[in-house]
């Protein structure tokens, strides 16, 4: 048997003589030439379209570049001093805020408890999953257009209202600034809960039947099974999903937002991510779009830090 | 002590947890998720007048005349097929490059193949949307703004961590072993992947390509910027919202529209359903 001293970069030969530093040391050398070659073309594409352009919202932020055809020159810090004294950035951070902070608070127990009511297999679960998976498969133009038609003065909401007496309380939802946001909002729980209490539920069918057993010859209820037995188990897991939907809302609602009302009347309705699409691609102020947009991505990094410690597992 | 003592073998009597408030919770949750669904399938068969009378009513008739304006208006056929073109070849180019990453990412033991899927395991957290403008600063440079073949090389970029992630940890289950002898045997690294790594991921191929699908399927604000407004060229996604403008309140028009987009996905899904919860389900930590 012998080996060969050249290797051929595709047909590399196995190293079946004993290890010794300089075969191990070629080895690797050849590991990392084939890791290369088959994993290159997926990292190049990687850097291309995502970490590349990440980089660029930070260099754009710097730059005064009044629409996509136009030259940009330096602005240094110019758009954050000019973001942060903007009574719409102000507002578009109050409404992200309140946006992020009900959803994620209402959504999460919900979602938390549904899935363990899933789990218990009550009549009618297989129905009831189904059910709650469908709107994971809508898409949100989808989403906003069908939530357009029930929002609107002679939509569903309304004509329900009407139905059941309660006429008095019919408003244009998307056009009255007091409710544009919360029908936002509506729409990110409406689609979100069902999802991710199927989520919850996939996690807590791995918990072992005898942890339940040994609480319900305690006595424990329901509740105290669901919340002091189930949720210390998978609390880790509950802080992932959290970061999802803290995630998916304050980047991804945009969408919902231009769909449905276009961040008003006025800015009522503008949130954080919004207002990146809407500077950059209706009012052409592309360097303060990316402004917000580094904003925003710090928002992010904080808020993903915070929930991760708050969810640390402790036990 | 006491002989009233059950005996062990038989089963221990659960106390059926008592489940009034959970019950009605979940079913009024569930009918919360059907009511608009139901109200956007019973609209589309309907003329306006109908809609605003007797929202909640069933249809009088099984008219398609919503569907037939909906499909001309948004020239729904162009519409779909560029879905279907792009979603195909976006998923196809992405397992293209997935598949020989995550096969020589689960056999390299090195330092680099770790650094590289940090890399990919960290695109989890990175929001897409984030990064929409530069994208589309790009695609200028690149003289493919609002063109399709743009939009087919920028979605797989997007789908990369999971697949990548995923597959790779389909791969690691490939005993070395098998991969020793087929080198000694004679093999070439794509012989290798071909016959031994690519049948037994084959379970993980399906769920990345059922998510990727569904993914670029579904995706609208960057088919919407980086593939524009184009009749020609816009998805099914894109072109759908345009009905809201040129009909503003004809329900049955817009109500119709989206069920044609819904579609295929559904279909897909009565075809698919196990198979579609679970990707779905896997691919859950995709942000």
């Amino acid at each position: 048997m012998t080996t060969t001293p050249t290797i051929q970069p595709g047909t590399a030969p196995l190293q079946v003589i004993p290890e010794n530093d300089r075969s191990a040391s070629r080895r690797r050398r050849t590991d990392n030439r084939i890791l290369a070659a088959f994993s290159g073309p997926s990292v190049l594409w990687y850097l291309i379209f995502t970490i590349g352009p990440l980089i660029a919202i930070f260099v754009i932020s710097l730059l005064r570049w009044g629409g996509f055809l136009a030259t940009p020159s330096w602005a240094g810090l110019d758009n954050y001093t000019r973001m942060f004294t903007d009574s719409v950035f102000q507002q578009a951070v109050r409404n992200s805020a309140l946006q992020v902070i009900v959803v994620v608070v209402v959504m999460m127990p919900l979602s938390f408890m549904l899935g363990y009511y899933l789990t218990l297999k009550p009549r009618g679960h297989h129905v009831l999953r189904v059910v709650l998976f469908t709107p994971a498969l809508m898409s949100l133009s989808a989403m906003g257009t069908v939530f357009y038609a029930i929002f609107q003065p002679t939509g569903m909401v309304n004509s329900a209202l009407d139905a059941v007496g309660l006429g008095s309380l019919a408003t244009p939802w998307l056009a009255n600034p007091k409710t544009a946001l919360w029908a936002v909002i509506a729409v990110s729980l409406w689609s979100g809960i069902g999802y991710t209490a199927v989520l919850f539920a996939a996690r807590l069918t791995a918990i072992s039947p005898e942890v339940y057993e040994a609480a319900a010859i305690d006595g424990a209820g329901t509740w105290r099974r669901m919340w002091g037995i189930a949720f210390p188990i998978i609390k880790d897991y509950f802080g992932v999903l959290t970061m999802l939907q803290f995630l998916w809302n304050l980047f991804a609602s945009a969408g919902v937002v231009l769909l449905l009302t276009r961040g008003g009347p006025g800015s009522s309705s503008t949130t954080l991510s919004y207002l990146v699409y809407e500077k950059a691609f209706v009012q052409s102020q592309v360097g303060y779009s990316q402004a917000v947009g580094v904003f925003l991505f710090f928002i992010g990094v904080i808020g993903l830090v915070s929930i991760r410690r708050a969810f640390r597992q402790n036990y | 002590m006491s002989t009233t003592t059950a005996p062990t073998t038989a089963p221990r009597p659960v106390r059926r947890p008592r489940l009034v408030a959970g019950h009605i919770l979940a079913w009024a949750y569930g009918a919360l998720l059907l009511i608009p669904l139901y109200y956007l399938l019973v609209s589309a068969f309907k003329p306006n007048i109908e809609i605003f009378d007797k929202p909640f009513a069933l249809p009088t008739g099984l008219s398609l005349k919503n569907f037939a304006s909906a499909w001309e208006r948004a020239s729904l056929g162009t519409a779909l097929s560029n879905s279907i073109l792009i979603t195909a070849s976006a998923a196809l180019l992405t397992l293209a490059l997935a598949i020989p990453a995550s096969y020589a990412l689960a056999r390299s033991r090195g330092r680099l193949g770790t650094a590289i899927e940090r890399l990919f395991s960290m695109g989890f957290l990175i929001p897409g949307f984030a990064a929409l403008v530069p994208t589309v600063l790009l695609a200028i440079a690149l003289g493919m703004f609002q063109t399709r073949l743009f939009v087919i090389l920028f979605m797989p970029a997007t789908a990369l961590p999971l697949s990548v992630v995923l597959l790779t940890q389909f791969m690691r289950t490939v005993p070395a072993e098998l991969e020793e002898s087929a080198v000694l045997d004679g093999a070439n690294r794509w012989m290798v992947l071909k016959e031994i790594y690519l049948p037994i991921a084959m379970p993980g191929i399906a769920t990345v390509t059922i998510l990727n699908v569904l993914n670029f399927w579904n995706e609208y604000l960057f088919t919407l910027i980086l593939g524009g407004p184009n009749p020609n060229v816009r998805t099914a996604q894109v072109a759908l919202p345009t009905l809201v403008s040129q009909t503003s309140t004809d329900y049955g028009v817009l109500a119709a529209g989206t069920l044609l987009t819904l579609l295929p996905v559904y279909i897909a899904y009565i075809l698919l359903s196990r198979q579609m919860e679970n990707a779905l389900l896997q691919g859950a930590v995709k942000g």
